[in-house]
């Protein structure tokens, strides 16, 4: 397979050369490092590189094609994962310097340890917002990851590492984690595709907490296909996940060209049809024009349940941290230290009453899924912010330019809705976009089918800079 | 009744009473971002405090004994 072809190929595309002996999973991961040696001085995207790990998992998916083996679904992809989840050997930053004190992780988290199985190579760890707290990855300990498509401006967090190391061809296939949208927020301002699963669907084990009531893993790709092969890869129970569901693994890949007839799309309105950007709001009606949705639903208080996820998320992070925030303030991040000390002092009442109103959340919009498959919202209400920015002007009001980032994520997440960000497909000159494709929970397979529709029509596109 | 939202003064007051009963030191230099971050969280618990939820509305959070 020729270098070009290699280069612009998605993860399936790797792999299936690879399987085919087209290419050697050793020459794509020279390629890989070469490229990020290149580049990602320039990016920020890495906090460590794993030459060695990574050349050694080469060779094993190598010598395992050499004797006729399966080398697994991802065989010979280079991935790389958000520095939050568990790498053997190497310690868990989770963004901060305080974690940069502890020892190295004994194995590798879940999640990174399924795609290792399935063949995949690990080229290193992604910088990402302190713990986790941020949708802009301007991280003052480890700098800021850049936007390869415009480097004076943010990739989007907390996962920006995963966001941008895909949109700058550094690797095909990353993952990140969401909390309250910081895999589609990266994804949408990077202009690729980033895939948050169920609450419960993939396992957390290894990964380092934010607010463990929504805390999601999945992964950022530059094509629907690659977000199904890491989504089979990952998904099923874990018994050492509290938070995992128990269903069994749910396969979706095959679903891909099941096209969209007889699914009920729609948009939703109010709170999720303004507050943003023209264009962000026309993302939308483009999607909803494509997929030939014409109803408009409304889901009951989201306002709401954006407020009760900032309740609970920062009382959560704030008690986790407690300790180190008692002892060594200084030692956060200055973009996250505030913010967490405020978690720490609400009062038990409202935290509790964000749990309940989340319980009665959940019932009224299950209710809504009765008559509906999957709802379209803007993923951001603008592109992505210049670094550094602080305020932003947004439909003719001045607003806070990095929280307001998760104005239409938040409210999905708080309640563990699967979503998949589609980057809409720009002219060249224009930021990229993202639009949310939502569903009840656990029917992930409808919204991969409808986002590998979109892909067909040449609506959505993911933008390699 | 609805819950108030605090102005910036009260929130500091309630702020530095808060944080000495869990033992957190908040300096001089600290504490007026950490009061305007807690106003803002408290306006969000104003909104949600606010909700009439129905008694039998419980939270689900995991938890098999």
């Amino acid at each position: 397979m020729s270098t070009a072809s290699l280069e612009a190929s998605d993860a399936v595309g790797v792999a299936e050369s690879v399987r085919a002996r087209r290419a050697t999973a050793a020459e794509v991961t020279e390629r890989a490092l070469a490229r990020i040696a290149a580049r990602d001085h320039a990016l920020n995207c890495f906090t460590a590189v794993l030459a060695d790990r990574a050349r050694r998992e080469a060779a094993a998916v190598d010598a395992a094609v050499a004797r006729g083996e399966d080398p697994g679904p991802l065989a010979g992809v280079p991935i790389a994962v958000k520095n939050l989840f568990d790498v053997e050997g190497l310690t868990t930053l989770a963004g901060s310097r305080i974690n940069a004190e502890h020892p190295p992780a004994a194995r590798d988290a879940a999640c990174v340890a399924a795609l290792h199985r399935a063949g995949a190579v690990l080229l290193g760890a992604l910088n990402m917002d302190e713990y986790a707290f941020g949708f802009t990855t301007q991280n003052t300990h480890y700098g800021p990851t850049r936007n390869p498509h415009d480097r004076d401006r943010v990739a989007g967090g907390s996962s920006g590492g995963s966001g941008a190391a895909v949109a700058a061809g550094l690797v095909p296939l990353t993952l990140g984690s969401d909390t309250n949208g910081s895999i589609r927020v990266p994804a949408a301002l990077c202009g690729v595709f980033g895939f948050k699963p169920t609450y419960g669907r993939v396992s957390r084990r290894g990964a380092a907490l934010f607010a463990g009531s929504f805390d999601h893993v999945g992964p950022l790709a530059r094509s629907t296909r690659d977000l199904a092969a890491a989504f089979d890869v990952l998904q099923g129970p874990d018994a050492a996940d509290p938070a995992a569901s128990r269903r069994p693994a749910d396969p979706v890949r095959h679903v891909l060209g099941q096209g969209i007839a007889g699914l009920r799309i729609a948009a939703v309105g109010e709170h999720f049809a303004r507050g943003g950007e023209p264009e962000a709001l026309a993302a939308v009606a483009e999607v909803a024009r494509a997929l030939g949705a014409r109803e408009t639903v409304t889901l009951p208080e989201p306002h709401r349940a954006r407020a009760a996820a900032a309740i609970m998320t920062s009382a959560e992070g704030a008690q986790l941290h407690l300790t180190d925030l008692r002892r060594r303030p200084d030692d956060f991040d200055p973009m996250t230290r505030d913010r967490f000390l405020a978690g720490a002092l609400l009062p038990a009442v409202a935290y509790v009453a964000a749990q309940r109103f989340r319980a009665w959340y959940r019932a009224a919009v299950r209710r809504l899924f009765d008559h509906v498959d999957v709802l379209l919202a803007p993923t951001t209400p603008f592109p992505a912010p210049r670094i550094g920015q602080e305020r932003i002007m947004v439909a003719g009001e001045e607003v806070p330019a990095r929280t307001t980032l998760g104005l239409y994520t938040q409210p999905l997440s708080f309640i563990g809705l699967p979503v998949i960000s589609v980057p809409m497909a720009r002219a060249p000159g224009l930021l990229p976009l993202g639009v949310q494709l939502v569903a009840a929970p656990f029917r992930e397979a409808v919204l991969l089918r409808v986002a590998a529709h979109l892909e067909a029509e040449g609506v959505v596109s993911a933008r390699i800079a | 009744m609805s819950y108030p939202a605090l102005d910036p003064s009260e929130a500091r007051a309630y702020a530095e009473r808060a944080a000495a009963a869990i033992g957190l030191p908040l300096s001089a230099e600290q504490m007026p971002a950490v009061a305007q971050q807690l106003a803002m969280l408290l306006a969000a618990a104003a909104l949600v405090l606010d909700f009439p939820l129905p008694e039998d509305s419980e939270a689900a959070p995991v938890f098999e004994p």
